[in-house]
């Protein structure tokens, strides 16, 4: 089994409502999966299980550890960005370094300091000083500094702006991401992440509504812009939802051949935010 | 293990500054107060002599009783004010991370909540005292040494008078021995603390609060007896760590002299303590909330 993270119908109830019902994937190392939802859908509960940090029912397995059971050794080979600013904020940047130095076996002190050499971040500035980008670049200068197999990223740029989320995702790129490593990702601003994702996987209502490799998309789904005319000949097809854009139609399919649309208009591979609005709108249709 | 509860604790006293400012600020201000205290005295020097301060008639023993009773006025400051802060601590030891969402940074780092809630209760009971211990030796020798400087100036021997027969060693242990029995004789009250502290969304203060003052009103008015409000006055002031002593028979009560040397470490009973049952029942209520304290951090999910 060469799954880092492999859920089987894992379902978490709070009171009445499935905040998770019934999912079941498998996360391979070394890839950096997408996990996009619309807010409720249950993906923070999801990352919640993944991380120990709550119970669930079904089997969940990380790193092959049960992770509500086994959350420390679990949380050695495993980092997290919850939410921007989440650093308690009476701390002081040498302290942050001197605790996790002291509690984190698997975090490298050197790497931190030679991270944040690269910032405007002092050492003797206490968290609350700091700017809410300043912030998030010290929590991934840390995680990046800590030896992790596992990295879950949720919302990690909210309220950012554009300066700091472009270097959030390039450090990342560059001075965390390897071969041996792996990331899951939330984000509400996918176009911004969808050129660095391996994987993407859709969830609506506390279920999987998607779960593909980002280089399967093209042969999967396609997009056909066209007129109203030529419309009404795709509808045949099956479109799992169709638009309208500057009076033209733009019809999604899925599990099509491109051949037979060939001639109707213009296709294309849809993107990653319009197909996850196609898989979610179309399904409630 | 042991690392990381030092790093924990380590982690508290970064958090919680107070835990050693509080006493700081107490060792401060009884300094200065002795400073302005024989200042003031000074003023008045060729009406006040020597002899109505403890003067140099006063045998070894009546001397060194003069110097104990001092330095336990100054162990008291420090007493109450360690009482009030381990409340304080206990209370906001597992909200505040809950209330700046920091609880999900703690808990992305490899440390079970046993460890880190077990680092809090340490830190109440133990690690406090410590710290105020150190700030009393301090503040004990600054009394004492600020005494001797004006002793000088009304030109006694200080030495003869103050440090010759001061029973420093005795009054240290004696301070020590107290400053740890308190807290674990409140551990109940301190264990609930950290329990309300794990457990309230808002407001941990009169949460915690409010039943230990309604408890006993309801249980007068409802069933119209006094056990819980006896169980609470017992564990506020009647802590079985000294024996039973009449302070007049240390007197000679023909010569008004004290015959013997009084050792504080003698009054206090610390087997009796030890081995009190009220004191162990006291400590189990602790575990028993500070384990409800741990299994709450664990299970509660509203992060």
């Amino acid at each position: 089994m060469t799954s880092l993270v492999s859920a089987r119908n894992v379902s978490k109830s709070y009171g009445t409502t499935r905040a998770v019902d019934d999912v079941s994937f498998d996360i391979e190392k070394g890839r950096i999966m997408g996990l996009i939802g619309p807010n409720g859908a249950g993906k923070t509960t999801l990352l919640k299980a993944v991380l120990g940090l709550t119970d669930c029912q079904g089997s969940l397995s990380v790193l092959g550890l049960d992770p509500f059971r086994q959350r420390k050794e679990l949380m050695q080979n495993i980092c997290f960005i919850a939410d921007v600013a989440v650093l308690p904020r009476w701390i002081k940047v040498s302290q942050l370094l001197d605790f996790l130095q002291s509690i984190h076996p698997r975090f490298s002190r050197e790497r931190a300091e030679e991270l944040l050499s690269q910032t405007k971040i002092r050492k003797t500035a206490k968290v609350r000083e700091l700017s809410k980008g300043m912030v998030t670049q010290l929590h991934l200068s840390i995680i990046t500094a800590i030896d992790a197999k596992l990295l879950v990223l949720d919302e990690p740029t909210l309220g950012l702006d554009i300066i700091f989320r472009k270097d959030f995702y390039a450090n990342l790129l560059n001075d965390y991401f390897d071969e041996e490593r792996t990331i899951i990702i939330t984000t509400h601003q996918v176009e911004e992440i969808e050129n660095l994702l391996t994987d993407v996987m859709f969830i609506n209502d506390g279920r999987v509504v998607l779960d593909a490799q980002m280089d399967e998309l093209s042969s999967q789904f396609v997009e056909l812009m066209t007129t109203s005319e030529n419309a009404a000949q795709a509808q045949q097809f099956n479109p799992i939802y169709e638009k309208d854009v500057f009076g033209k139609k733009v019809l999604t399919f899925e599990g099509i051949d491109r051949d037979e649309l060939a001639g109707l208009g213009e296709l294309r591979t849809p993107n990653v935010a319009d197909l996850f609005v196609a898989k979610v709108k179309g399904g409630v249709k | 293990m042991i690392e990381d509860q030092i790093a924990l604790i380590k982690r508290e006293l970064w958090e919680h500054r107070s835990l050693y400012l509080t006493p700081a600020v107490i060792a401060l201000l009884l300094s200065l107060g002795t400073v302005t205290g024989q200042a003031t005295f000074s003023a008045f020097g060729h009406v006040v002599d020597l002899a109505m301060l403890g003067g140099a008639h006063l045998g070894d023993n009546e001397r060194a009783a003069a110097i104990t009773a001092l330095m336990s006025i100054v162990s008291v400051f420090f007493v109450i004010g360690m009482w009030f802060l381990t409340i304080f601590y206990a209370l906001d030891a597992l909200y505040t991370e809950r209330k700046d969402r920091s609880i999900l940074f703690w808990r992305s780092i490899p440390c079970t909540d046993f460890e880190t809630v077990l680092s809090k209760i340490l830190t109440a009971l133990f690690v406090v005292p410590l710290i105020t211990f150190g700030f009393v030796i301090v503040t004990h020798l600054a009394v004492l040494s600020i005494s001797s400087i004006w002793i000088s100036f009304q030109g006694a021997d200080a030495g003869h008078m103050i440090w010759s027969v001061a029973p420093l060693l005795d009054n240290w242990l004696a301070t020590l021995a107290f400053l740890i029995a308190v807290p674990l004789w409140s551990a109940p009250f301190i264990g609930w603390f950290l329990f309300i502290s794990a457990f309230a969304k808002r407001g941990p203060f009169m949460m915690a609060v409010l039943p230990l003052l309604i408890l006993p009103m309801l249980e007068k008015i409802l069933i119209g007896s006094t056990i819980v409000a006896e169980a609470f006055y017992i564990r506020a002031w009647q802590m079985p760590l000294f024996k039973g002593i009449d302070p007049t028979e240390f007197f000679d009560q023909d010569t008004q002299s004290i015959p013997e040397a009084i050792s504080l470490i003698d009054m206090m009973d610390l087997s009796g303590f030890l081995t009190s049952g009220s004191l162990w029942a006291g400590i189990i209520v602790c575990a028993l909330f500070t384990t409800a304290a741990i299994y709450v951090r664990r299970y509660r999910d509203d992060s």
